[in-house]
């Protein structure tokens, strides 16, 4: 049994006119970055809040580290913390605010090293408030890392970035991965959870709408692969010679398969006829695409309701 | 409570108000402007109030003819009051700011050898009051030669703190030393809503920093930004509009401890100010609100000798009245011993209130 570092069981959180959580259970193992996905207003915040003791719950058992985060003043020592909404003190700079954070956790790390992971040296001495959108996201996740925590919680870390400095977020919480971290992250690229997560929960309106390795969840959920070629009027006649079914997509033909064995079936059948394709592409359904079918039926079927 | 914690957040907030020339404008050049600009105002020039009321309970030659000397002095308009008239009464319902009594036992004292004592009454403006005790002191000065050479027999004795000058910057600058550390409510009253908008606090947490060690923080800073500015504020008023205020050991301390303790109630209430607040209007309505009555009525900027009864009356509820007046007595008097029960009181009443604020101030999201 892998050790467990947050349980959640039958979560609930309501406001006073919706009810934000209704009900979820998950746990996350030690060293595992486990992701929340989900539309605005599903209630990612919320969760991740009350895991972090900022919050309090409504009903359900909470344990993060084996204690309540509502009680517990200690474990805000063991986590590290990058909100959604990060801000800090307008005339503070990214070194003050570090060394502050130094001050307070009693930490070791080095200020300099942990500005340089985050690609933030050139501007350690700039105010906040004239930081960049992007610059200001790098210190949130720079300040949850001085105290070495045990726990990352990063929502949405990525969002505002710039494609590279997306990027270099993502080597960073490769490398916490590598130090042994376990890491919750809520994202809405898909693209970043299938990359980093080990799995994922899908979250809807408040409820876990499925959970487990992004592949398994793709496996779950997907609609046929599709064989996607290039070529003219005599591959169309080809293929239908050969009783395949397919339809033309502009410039392209793309054919739905049975399973992926089919594909090579039907590149060798036109390789042999020596028929003038000019490339091919096979294509999966993405996370993304599950998810958006997900979460586009759920809604629609609540709409229906 | 953790002072590795609260050192840490002082010398974060410090780094960042420094860099805010505002903050450092309203905090060091707003009192020196104030100062300058009461001090030329008033320096040198006293109150001289345009009538005093005598009751005589012990009718003679003697008590008449220092009456009469008074009069003649025409330094003041005297007006007798009937001994059937409650002096002290007669007082409150017209707001009289100087009144002097002369006491049943002052012909017997006099005449048999004894010394006269004449009170001078009143609830008011201590520096209209003092200007009132130095005018009738050299009066009777003048009595007292030509009564007697050898020996002082009149003496003037008052129920009010009165001090050795009557000179208005002498009041000014405990008054402005009070406004200072009243307007250090102001950066709780803007701060508290502020940082929730942009949830500060929350941030704050995650660095195990807590809501008593935040505002510890901010009271040493604001106590030592005050250190600062009052004494520019003493500098200015002695060297350049020549106060005269009683400055030792003693009194520098209790004036630091009643300074802490105005600091520790004023923040408190900024607190409660600002979680009422949650937008930036009503934090200036809020901030206003607390304010400008408590600037007005504690008699700082106008002398309350020219405001109704009832204004007076409510002055005395309000705790920057006490605050100044603790700061007046030993600045200006070098009087500790009659300021000490205000003293406790003051950070009993700056206790209470702060431990409501710490209560109320949640740093939780709901
Ligand atoms: N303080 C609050 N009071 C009332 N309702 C709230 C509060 N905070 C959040 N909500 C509601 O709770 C629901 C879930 O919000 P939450 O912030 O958890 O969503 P999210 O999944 O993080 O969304 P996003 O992807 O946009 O960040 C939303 O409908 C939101 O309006
Ligand atoms: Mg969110």
């Amino acid at each position: 049994m892998p050790e467990k570092v947050i349980s959640v069981n039958e979560l609930v959180k309501s406001y006073s006119d919706i009810t934000a959580v209704n009900g979820i259970s998950f746990s996350i193992n030690k060293g595992e970055v486990f992701s929340l996905l989900g539309p605005n207003g599903a209630g990612k915040t919320t969760t991740v809040e009350i895991l972090e003791g900022v919050r309090n719950r409504t009903s359900g058992d909470v344990a993060v580290l084996g204690e309540d985060p509502e009680m517990s003043k200690t474990l805000i020592f063991k986590l590290g913390i990058l909100p959604q909404d990060f801000s800090f003190i307008y005339n503070s700079t990214p070194r003050e605010a570090l060394n502050f954070y130094k001050g307070t956790l009693k930490a070791s790390g080095d200020v300099g090293e942990i500005l340089e992971m985050v690609e933030l040296t050139d501007k350690a001495t700039t105010p906040f408030q004239k930081l960049s959108g992007g610059q200001k996201q790098k210190l949130g996740l720079a300040l949850s890392l001085v105290n070495d925590p045990e726990i990352l919680f990063l929502d949405e870390p990525t969002s505002g970035l710039d494609p590279r400095a997306r990027r270099n977020i993502w080597s960073v919480i490769k490398t916490l991965k590598g130090r042994g971290k376990s890491i919750l992250l809520t994202t809405h690229y898909l693209e970043e959870a299938e990359l980093l997560a080990d799995r994922v929960a899908i979250m809807n309106k408040g409820k876990i709408v499925d959970s487990g390795t992004p592949m398994e969840i793709v496996e779950r959920h997907h609609e046929e692969d599709n064989l996607i070629i290039r070529g003219d009027g005599q591959v169309e006649s080809l293929m239908a010679a050969g009783g395949y079914k397919f339809q033309r997509e502009g410039a392209y033909i793309k054919v739905g398969l049975k399973s992926i064995r089919e594909a090579t079936e039907i590149i060798n059948y036109l390789y042999e006829r020596k028929a003038n394709f000019e490339d091919f592409t096979l294509k999966r359904e993405s996370l993304e695409d599950v998810f958006v079918r997900m979460v586009g039926e759920i809604g629609e079927e609540d709409e229906a309701e | 409570m953790k002072l590795s914690r609260v050192s840490a957040y002082f010398v974060l907030h410090a780094k960042s108000y420094m860099r805010s020339r505002s903050a450092l404008f309203f905090q060091i050049a707003f009192p020196i402007i104030l100062i300058l600009l009461f001090g030329a105002i008033f320096s040198g020039s006293s109150y001289s109030p345009t009538s005093l009321v005598i009751q005589n309970e012990s009718p003679s030659a003697a008590s008449w003819g220092v009456i009469g000397a008074i009069n003649d002095s025409g330094l003041f308009k005297v007006q007798i009051l009937p001994e059937s008239q409650n002096l002290s009464q007669y007082i409150d319902a017209h707001s009289v700011q100087a009144a002097l009594l002369v006491p049943a036992n002052f012909t017997e004292n006099l005449y048999g050898g004894g010394t006269g004592v004449l009170v001078l009454k009143g609830h008011t403006n201590p520096t209209v009051a003092s200007a009132d005790y130095e005018t009738l002191n050299g009066i009777l000065t003048q009595i007292n030669f030509k009564v007697s050479n050898t020996s002082q027999r009149l003496v003037l004795s008052s129920q009010v703190a009165l001090g050795n000058t009557g000179k208005t910057i002498d009041y000014y600058v405990p008054g402005l030393i009070g406004f200072t550390v009243l307007s250090t409510m102001f950066n709780m009253v803007y701060t508290v809503p502020n940082y929730r908008r942009e949830r500060l606090f929350r941030q704050l947490s995650f660095s195990g920093l807590t809501k008593s060690e935040w505002i510890t923080a901010n009271m040493m800073f604001s106590f030592l930004m005050l250190v600062v500015s009052d004494i520019i504020l003493v500098v200015i008023g002695i060297y350049a509009f020549g106060a005269s205020l009683t400055l030792n050991v003693e009194t520098i301390l209790v004036s630091a401890v009643i300074i802490f303790g105005g600091l520790f109630f004023f923040t408190s209430v900024g607190i409660l100010a600002g979680l009422v607040s949650d937008n930036e209007e009503t934090v200036s309505v809020v901030g206003n609100l607390v304010m400008f009555p408590m600037m007005f009525l504690s008699g700082v900027f106008f002398p309350l000798s020219f405001a109704p009864a009832y204004l007076v009356t409510i002055s005395k509820f309000l705790p920057l009245t006490y605050f100044i007046n603790s700061l007046i007595s030993v600045l200006d008097y070098g009087n500790i011993s009659s300021v000490s029960i205000q003293i406790v009181y003051l950070l009993i009443g700056s206790a209470i209130i702060f431990a409501i604020a710490v209560r109320l101030f949640s740093w939780k999201q709901k």
